[in-house]
């Protein structure tokens, strides 16, 4: 990597600190503009154990004075503090539990995404016009149009409930397969189109065909020339979509169960749970900042050409 | 190469996110620990291992006995925790308040204060579950805490027939806390015994001795915040403890082994799934994963009734689905010239006369379609008089109905035309399109929710068809609350569980000062309006009792809401004569029902489905459901 590299990535961090803050500060105070608090309930609670509480957890200071603080802590100890919901639990706690059952569907799903989509969609460019590569494009098209709580939905009640060769509940490990299927036929299906459109295009340029009147092998041709640059829109791709099934995946949670992240993001709105609202808005945006940085990166050193300037 | 270089890149990325999602918490269990992880097999998961498995709800916001409010974090707790009482299950089918913790529940000693002081004795060999004796001691510092200002829970005005009660509250004019030091009159005689005295004799006290609030917790334990969350840190005396909790999927409890009663539970292990998705419960109840499920998806149950005639479970809850009115919105005519306390005795009788105008079997039937009772009282159906009739029935004064009107479908017509003629009073009355043409337009506020959507429109339609343009208007949960306690709508979707088999819990909400007075009574403009008398003999209060201090006659004229409402409802508080509390509480409601500010729609009930396999499963009133006597038998 040259110097310039570098000052782009220092620059793209810088950059990134940036836009979490902004999350942050709009996050803070547009929560706190929505109407009704944490504690308000179906059932009213006295005005005088409604000032406790708020003493309890700081919210009876003036509101510049909770956001300095709350800034302080989370930089200085990367305290989010505790929940106002769910009471003797730290906002850091939940997000872990959220973020590990997050995480390991969604890594699982955008693996598995990959690994299919790329093979299909090699195959498919291949093949091109061959009923395989017919076939393919219907199933990815019908995959890629049908909406995640449908497919989610279809699934459960097929090997759930009429078949009962799988959990509905993704509490178990075996209850994670549904939830992992369902997250990952859209990305799947998108990478194979992808990677097909991709691959049918590097196999028309000029190297390719130099490469075949050389006589290099078929085989080589695919995987040390064709297949490598093919994969280039895939991986500017693959960051954000990761960071996307990591944090978007709050429909197939409900329909199977899942205890993830993103219903845990959902509830604390609703209950207007302000440390957990500001804890899993930062955790999810510095997750989809990274991604995609992390993807711009990928892209410059797999292909040297792209100047990032 | 390159390529591999990205792949490995984006590997350690990805690993690395994983690790740190997976090494902040250091909470008990993780996502994929619980009941077996190989479901897989399409077999019974309760024929499997013994375990009962059921699904209440999501994650309770607390299974600290003090903080919960919620009635499946009650469920919880009733099977962690042992109170002097608990709810039993006669022989012949009924349930009862029973000792639990105390050897029995002695009557109370009433003192030449009025104060009624009880004593009791706890049974020998009450244990917690880490070993240590459970004394008199701990349920002094228990109730005392969950009383407390410091904690601020949810339910400590459960605590308020208690004396020194109102010592703890007491706050001044800036709200804050008069006797910090103030304590519950309730003292450790010895490690055994308890004695504590009430401000007055209370009918419900022993149920309030077997809800959560009341259970003990130890000082030591409680200590640490986080007690209540994991299951090496609490420490309970109940029938079960917690042996695995994976936060947001799954409790496991298994039976105590230290809980004196040991021999009565039957149900060695118990899963609660944690889950607020009804559609998702279904399926786990329907491929034989889950015995219970206390949600079913409103649109699923005409065909549920049909599939599982005996597994479908309607049961009563004491609660009240209604419609309420902000009494200071003004719904006179434009050309209304009426003023003060007859301005406001017109609006009553405009809204009563509205109330009439809906079909609550229709509703009941077509639309909620889960067995609700239409209701025309606004004390919900389940609260019992001391003569052991049902409350509701006694409501209102008509021999031909019950109620304060009546609902049955033959009345439909009758109703509406009843309805018609009183607002004929004060609209303009189009013949030719049988509608009033200057009736001010409304907006109906309701939650977002599918059900109260579909109530929504037809009391949109209902009042449509006389010429009342309603607007509906639907807002986030929180945000609705807000909106409504402060008074910012004209209409809107209202509904009241009970807390205990009281109907002041039904009543004292009502009062100008209380958190749920969502009606505004006694505040804004109607805190001046003169409209109100109570005549207790209506009520059958003799002359020669004098339930209320102020009023020696027994009646009261021209009253401020204040001074009426508010008068009664202090003095059903301190009314010591049970038959006597019970009139007071029919002339409340009567005062309440006579402003029309609130049209109950049903009574509600609790659904569930419950699979046949299960016996010796009972569920109270309040909808605390009870596993502990289950017992399960081979099937499928």
């Amino acid at each position: 990597m040259n110097s310039k590299t570098l000052v782009y990535i220092a620059k793209r961090i810088g950059l990134a600190i940036l836009t979490v803050w902004v999350v942050i500060t709009i996050t803070f105070f547009v929560m706190r503009a929505v109407p009704g608090g944490p504690f308000m309930g179906e059932k009213a609670i006295s005005p005088a154990a409604q000032a406790a509480l708020e003493a309890k957890y700081g919210l009876d200071r003036p509101l510049s004075e909770q956001y300095f603080t709350y800034l302080k802590d989370i930089v200085t100890h990367f305290d989010f503090g505790p929940s106002l919901k769910q009471r003797g639990r730290t906002v850091t706690e939940i997000i872990a539990d959220g973020m590990r059952t997050s995480v390991k569907l969604g890594v699982i799903a955008a693996f598995s995404a990959l690994a299919v989509g790329v093979v299909l969609g090699a195959v498919a460019a291949l093949r091109r016009n061959s009923l395989l590569d017919r076939a393919v494009m219907v199933i990815t098209t019908a995959f890629v149009s049908m909406p995640s709580f449908i497919m989610g939905s279809l699934l459960l009640v097929l090997f759930a409930v009429r078949l009962k060769v799988l959990p509905a509940n993704g509490t178990t490990g075996a209850g994670l397969i549904l939830p992992i299927i369902t997250l990952s036929l859209y990305p799947m299906a998108y990478i194979t189109r992808l990677t097909r459109s991709s691959m049918l295009d590097v196999l028309g340029q000029d190297y390719i065909r130099t490469a075949r009147a050389k006589g290099v092998s078929g085989m080589k041709i695919i995987f040390g020339h064709a297949l490598k640059n093919a994969l280039i829109p895939v991986i500017t791709y693959f960051g954000p979509m990761l960071a996307y099934i990591v944090t978007g995946s709050l429909v197939v949670e409900r329909i199977f169960s899942v205890p993830g992240i993103g219903r845990a993001f959902v509830q604390s709105i609703t209950n207007r749970d302000y440390p957990m609202v500001m804890g899993t808005t930062i955790v999810l945006a510095c997750l989809i900042v990274v991604m995609n940085l992390v993807s711009d990166i990928l892209y410059k050193v797999v292909d040297p050409r792209i100047n990032l300037e | 190469m390159k390529k591999s270089l990205a792949l490995l890149l984006a590997l350690c990325l990805t690993l690395s996110l994983a690790a740190c999602g997976g090494g902040g918490g250091g909470t008990a269990g993780t996502a994929d620990t619980g009941a077996g992880g190989d479901e897989a097999e399409p077999v019974n998961v309760a024929a499997s291992d013994g375990a009962l498995a059921v699904c209440l709800a999501s994650e309770p916001d607390s299974i600290d006995p003090a903080l919960n409010s919620s009635v499946d974090g009650a469920t919880l707790i009733i099977h962690l925790f042992s109170g002097l009482a608990k709810w039993a299950q006669s022989d012949d089918g009924n349930l009862t308040i029973a000792p639990d913790a105390a050897e029995e529940l002695p009557e109370g000693v009433t003192n030449e204060d009025g104060t009624v002081t009880y004593t009791y004795t706890l049974r020998d060999g009450l244990q917690w579950s880490d070993g240590q004796p459970v004394t008199a001691a701990d349920f002094v510092y228990s109730w005392n805490r969950a009383a407390s200002v410091s904690l601020a829970a949810d339910y400590c005005y459960m605590f308020e027939v208690v004396q020194g009660y109102n010592d703890i509250w007491e706050t001044d004019a800036d709200g804050n806390p008069v006797n910090p030091d103030a304590k519950l009159s309730v003292e450790a005689l010895d490690e055994r015994t308890l004695q504590v005295t009430l401000y007055n004799a209370v009918s419900y006290w022993n149920e309030l001795l077997a809800f959560p609030a009341y259970m003990p917790v130890r000082e030591d334990v409680v200590a640490d915040e986080s007690w209540a969350t994991k299951p090496e840190t609490l420490i309970c005396n109940g029938p079960y403890t917690i042996t695995d909790w994976a936060h947001d999927s799954l409790i496991t409890m298994e039976k105590s082994t230290t809980y004196i009663d040991a021999d009565s539970v039957t149900m060695d292990k118990l899963e609660f799934y944690l889950s607020d998705d009804a559609n998702n419960m279904l399926s786990n109840f329907q491929n034989g994963s889950w015995q219970l499920i206390d949600s079913i998806p409103t649109n699923e149950i005409p065909k549920l009734k049909e599939e599982y005639p005996t597994q479908f479970v309607v049961t009563g809850q004491i609660g009240t689905y209604y419609v309420c009115w902000n009494i200071n919105e003004d719904i006179l005519p434009a050309s209304s010239t009426l003023t003060g306390a007859e301005a406001e005795a017109a609006r009553a009788e405009i809204r009563n006369a509205i109330a009439l105008l809906f079909d609550r079997n229709y509703i009941v039937e077509d639309i909620s379609q889960g067995g609700q009772v239409p209701a025309s009282s606004f004390v919900a159906m389940g609260m019992t008089e001391p003569d052991g009739t049902e409350f509701y029935r006694n409501a209102g004064h008509s021999d031909a109905f019950v109620g304060y009107y009546d609902v049955s479908t033959d009345a439909i017509e009758s109703n509406y035309a009843a309805a018609v003629e009183t607002l004929k009073k004060y609209y303009t009355f189009d013949e030719a399109s049988q509608t009033f043409t200057d009736f001010p337009s409304l907006t109906y506020l309701y939650n977002t929710d599918e059900g109260h959507k579909a109530i929504a429109e037809y009391l949109q339609s209902a009042m449509a068809g006389i010429g009342i343009t309603v607007n509906l208007e639907n807002q986030e949960w929180k945000t609705f609350l807000n909106t409504r306690k402060n008074g910012d709508y004209s209409i809107a979707r209202n509904g009241w569980l009970a807390d205990y088999n009281d109907p002041i819990c039904f009543l004292d909400m009502w009062t100008t000062n209380s958190g749920n007075n969502d009606v505004q009574f006694g505040r804004g403009d109607h805190a001046s309006v003169i409209a109100y008398g109570v005549d207790l003999r209506d009520v059958g209060i003799p002359d020669d009792v004098h339930p209320v201090a102020a009023w020696p006659d027994n009646t009261y004229d021209h009253g401020t809401w204040a001074e009426t409402y508010d008068v009664l409802i202090s003095a059903i508080k301190t009314c010591t004569d049970n038959d006597t509390r019970y009139r007071l509480m029919h002339a409340a409601e009567d005062l309440l029902m006579s402003t029309g500010c609130i049209a109950p729609l049903y009574f509600y009930t609790d659904l569930y489905m419950l699979s046949d396999s299960v016996e010796g499963f009972y569920s109270n009133p309040l909808g605390f459901k009870y596993f502990m006597h289950c017992t399960i038998s081979a099937y499928g």
